[in-house]
């Protein structure tokens, strides 16, 4: 979900934005991706519109204001995360 | 337009909200195109991917419900537990109550053993009922609200340690019964006993003038036996203030018994006109000797056993 957000700062549609997630490490089920998309749309934390101009109608999805700042508390929490796993690492001995 | 892809969005979209179905139809079947056509792009047979990739998006119901938002299952943790505790609470007593009422009606209509059945039948038809209905009652709450507010846990709702039983459940049933027995003989002997006079009159085996006040006194005595059986159980063993209870309970029982028997009180005087052998005075008082010497003997020989057993589970 994180990762969705993150990568839908750049507009797109379903499957582009599956291929992207799953090169950068991020792999993805289609089955889970596209109701997930779906739901966040409906909490409003991603704005869509409808591009006909291609061969085939596309939805593209796009992170709205509200799902920046949910975005942003989401990646608070994972750097707080992170920083207890590290010193938690640091603080055992080998 | 019969192709796999459009029996899939067909099966999927069946069980989405029909608003938003045009919707989810075009995204989707853009979607499972696109994948399709990455696939294929790599040489492979177009039918084949086409295949791949619906499997990859498995069970459409399954897709269905993401889509909807859609729980797939019965009851969830949520109310799980709370579900599961109200149904052993009322599987507890709710069934064996109502077939012990049935039985117990069956028998006032005279139907004997035959009682049992019906009983069993009902029981079991109530335990049903409270299974399922219960269950479909948690599962309109789990559908119907977000949450309710349940009660919190609290430390207080532990059970207690199981503590380890030196009175069984089995003996205290078999005593609670034996006890019943016994009430429920003094009265029915006053009715039925068998013994009768010429005319086919029931003649009581104790004597009715008892009734003004020791058979009562004697029936409550065995029904505070009955409630000390329940109590020893609850406790799980004996103490030495049980100890004294019951032998406070069975002198209460016995001096009585000892002393109406021997002061010829006891038996019906009517007995001799019909049994012979009990008119002679000198076998009344041998019969007399023999039931005071029994119920002493059994006092006593309880009393013997409940303190090996009280030292013994004290210890």
């Amino acid at each position: 979900m994180v990762a969705s957000l993150v990568a839908l700062r750049r507009p797109d549609y379903g499957y582009a934005l599956l291929q992207r997630l799953t090169d950068h490490g991020f792999p993805v089920d289609a089955n889970t991706l596209y109701p997930l998309l779906r739901r966040l749309e409906d909490q409003g934390l991603l704005t869509s519109e409808w591009n006909t101009e291609e061969s085939r109608p596309r939805k593209f999805y796009r992170t709205s204001d509200e799902g920046e700042s949910m975005l942003s508390r989401l990646l608070d929490d994972l750097a707080a995360v992170q920083t207890s796993i590290t010193g938690l690492i640091q603080g055992v001995d080998r | 337009m019969n192709t796999l892809t459009d029996r899939y969005l067909a099966a999927t979209l069946r069980s989405v909200p029909a608003q938003r179905r045009d919707e989810i139809a075009t995204e989707l079947r853009a979607s499972i195109e696109d994948m399709i056509e990455d696939r294929a792009g790599g040489g492979a047979d177009a039918a084949a991917a086409e295949r791949e990739v619906l499997t990859e998006l498995g069970n459409p119901d399954r897709l269905a419900a993401r889509y909807a938002d859609r729980r797939l299952q019965l009851l969830g943790p949520t109310y799980y537990l709370v579900w599961l505790r109200l149904l052993k609470l009322l599987l507890s007593f709710i069934p064996a109550l109502a077939g012990t009422v049935v039985a117990v009606v069956a028998v006032v209509e005279g139907k004997g053993f035959g009682a049992i059945g019906p009983g069993l039948v009902v029981a079991l038809h109530v335990a049903v009922h409270i299974c399922f209905w219960l269950t479909l009652t948690f599962v309109l709450i789990e559908r119907s609200q977000p949450t309710i507010d349940l009660p919190d846990w609290t430390v207080d709702e532990l059970p207690d340690v199981p503590a380890h039983r030196d009175v069984s459940l089995v003996d205290t049933i078999a005593s609670v019964v034996m006890l019943m027995v016994f009430i429920a003989y003094l009265p029915l002997q006053h009715y039925q006993s068998w013994v009768r006079t010429t005319d086919g009159d029931n003649i009581p085996i104790l004597d009715p003038a008892l009734w003004s006040f020791w058979l009562p006194a004697l029936i409550g005595v065995l029904a505070l036996d009955v409630v000390f059986e329940i109590v020893k159980y609850r406790i799980g063993r004996w103490t030495w203030r049980l100890f004294a209870t019951k032998a406070l309970l069975n002198l209460a029982f016995t001096v009585p018994v000892v002393w109406l028997a021997l002061s010829d009180r006891l038996l019906n005087p009517a007995l001799g006109e019909r049994l012979d052998w009990l008119a002679v005075a000198d076998n009344r008082e041998i019969l007399a000797a023999i039931i005071a010497l029994s119920a002493a003997v059994v006092a006593v020989w309880e009393l013997i056993d409940t303190a090996l057993k009280t030292r013994r589970q004290t210890t």
